[in-house]
């Protein structure tokens, strides 16, 4: 017999986000890191940011952190939209 | 709506993989029969969202967790708990989207306090912790269905423990009031109500066993090496906290002694210690931001696990015997959270 019955899941208040766009050239850019404090998450995004930052001929990378479990804080959030046009972030354990 | 030609194991199981639901056990199918009777007598409306789950954002309503309530095999008296479950776990101190989307073992414990033990049939006494009581068993899958389903936390996509464990299938337990020597758990952090739960991201319990001794210092001495230990998230995170349940004979024993439960918080505070090198050696980037570590300069001063007795949440569970245990938790960025369950 055919039964009926509810989804489990039900809506999602998830709003849609879409991507910044891509910054297709990198010459002068300024390059930022938002590390999640995780052993080797910074190691390794900062070399690249380093790395990035010597080839395209921009300054010093910014780097700023965060606690892993958290958001950003605004503060943070604001600095790297002021000073940075490319942040590199991730996470690692 | 679902619809299925028969609610046979083998249908249902391939509605579930359809869809990627359900945690791996059989279900009930959530019929509008069965979700009615799991509302019924509900004083408010059934589309009220109790919480929004993250990752998935999911809205909780109150129907939502009935239809979850019902696939979980949740009798309609232990609903008002899994309510109120919903709603302790969208407190901004739970954190839940750090609980989800850790690589943490993080499961959620579900403490049931008061009067809503006996009524909605909780066991709490011998194993109370395991099987074989469907309101304990239930309550804890149907919170599990709801993270999984309401807030998207499947394994490996929006879930991404590395090993997981055992109690992510459900993991509730019921004080036991009438054994306990000391008024009811959330009494002691200022909640007076009939009815209460409290959920935790925490790891599974940790056994902590003592039958031999006859004064309480040997008991606790041995549950606070259980507790300070370098491999736990409450190591690197001085301010996470520990759930500590009692059986009812170890704290008959401190009782008898005289102690409180805040004598049993503080002996725990003095005793679950390492030396300070130990601490630096293994986590010396939580020093740079510890401020109650500064000035520590001898390696072999003992400093507590936790960075205050307050941390410490003693209740009593379990029956006849001389098993207590330690819940160590997720870590300091997820709080625990009591709320009043509203009955209806």
């Amino acid at each position: 017999m055919v039964s009926r019955g509810f989804r489990p899941d039900g809506t999602t208040t998830a709003q849609q986000h879409s991507l910044a766009p891509v910054r297709r050239v990198l010459g002068g850019a300024r390059i930022a890191v938002l590390d999640n404090n995780k052993p080797n998450a910074g190691l390794l995004m900062v070399s690249v940011a380093e790395t990035l930052a010597a080839r395209a001929g921009g300054p010093t990378p910014l780097v700023l952190g965060k606690n892993a479990a958290l958001p950003a804080p605004d503060e943070v959030m604001a600095q790297i939209r002021a000073e940075a046009d490319l942040v590199l972030t991730g996470s690692a354990d | 709506m679902l619809e299925v030609a028969d609610e046979s194991p083998e249908r249902l199981y391939a509605l579930l993989e359809e869809h990627g639901w359900g945690d791996g056990l059989p279900i009930v199918f959530p019929t509008e029969a069965r979700v009615e009777r799991m509302l019924q007598g509900y004083p408010g409306p059934v589309d009220e969202v109790l919480a929004v789950l993250p990752p998935r954002s999911g809205a909780a309503t109150v129907k939502t967790v009935a239809v979850n309530a019902v696939m979980a095999g949740c009798p309609p008296e232990v609903f008002p708990v899994v309510v109120a479950a919903v709603r302790a776990m969208g407190q901004p101190q739970f954190n839940l989207q750090s609980v989800q989307a850790t690589t943490h073992a993080v499961a959620i414990m579900v403490a049931v306090h008061g009067e809503i033990v006996e009524k909605a049939g909780y066991n709490a006494g011998n194993g109370t912790f395991g099987p074989g009581w469907r309101a304990n068993a239930t309550t804890g899958r149907a919170i599990r269905l709801i993270l999984l389903h309401v807030a998207g936390g499947r394994p490996g996509d929006g879930d991404a423990s590395t090993q997981g464990q055992p109690a992510k299938y459900g993991f509730c337990f019921a004080e036991n009031t009438a054994a306990s020597p000391w008024p009811i758990y959330p009494r002691s952090i200022g909640i007076d109500a009939p009815s209460a739960v409290t959920v935790a991201g925490t790891e599974g319990p940790h056994n902590s066993h003592d039958m031999w001794s006859t004064t309480p210092q040997p008991i606790f001495e041995k549950m606070a090496t259980v507790m300070a230990t370098l491999g736990s998230n409450n190591a690197p995170m001085p301010e996470a906290e520990f759930f500590c349940v009692l059986c009812p004979e170890h704290a008959a024993q401190a009782a008898s002694a005289g102690w409180s439960r805040r004598d049993v918080q503080l002996f725990l505070f003095d005793r679950a210690r390492l030396p300070w090198r130990m601490w630096r050696d293994h986590f010396d980037w939580r020093y740079r931001e510890s401020p109650w570590a500064t000035g520590v300069t001898d390696p072999e001063q003992l400093m507590p696990i936790m960075g205050s007795p307050d941390l410490i949440k003693v209740l009593v569970a379990g029956g006849p015997g001389k098993h207590s245990c330690v819940i160590p938790s997720f870590g300091s960025m997820a709080l625990s959270v009591t709320m009043p369950v509203e009955t209806w």
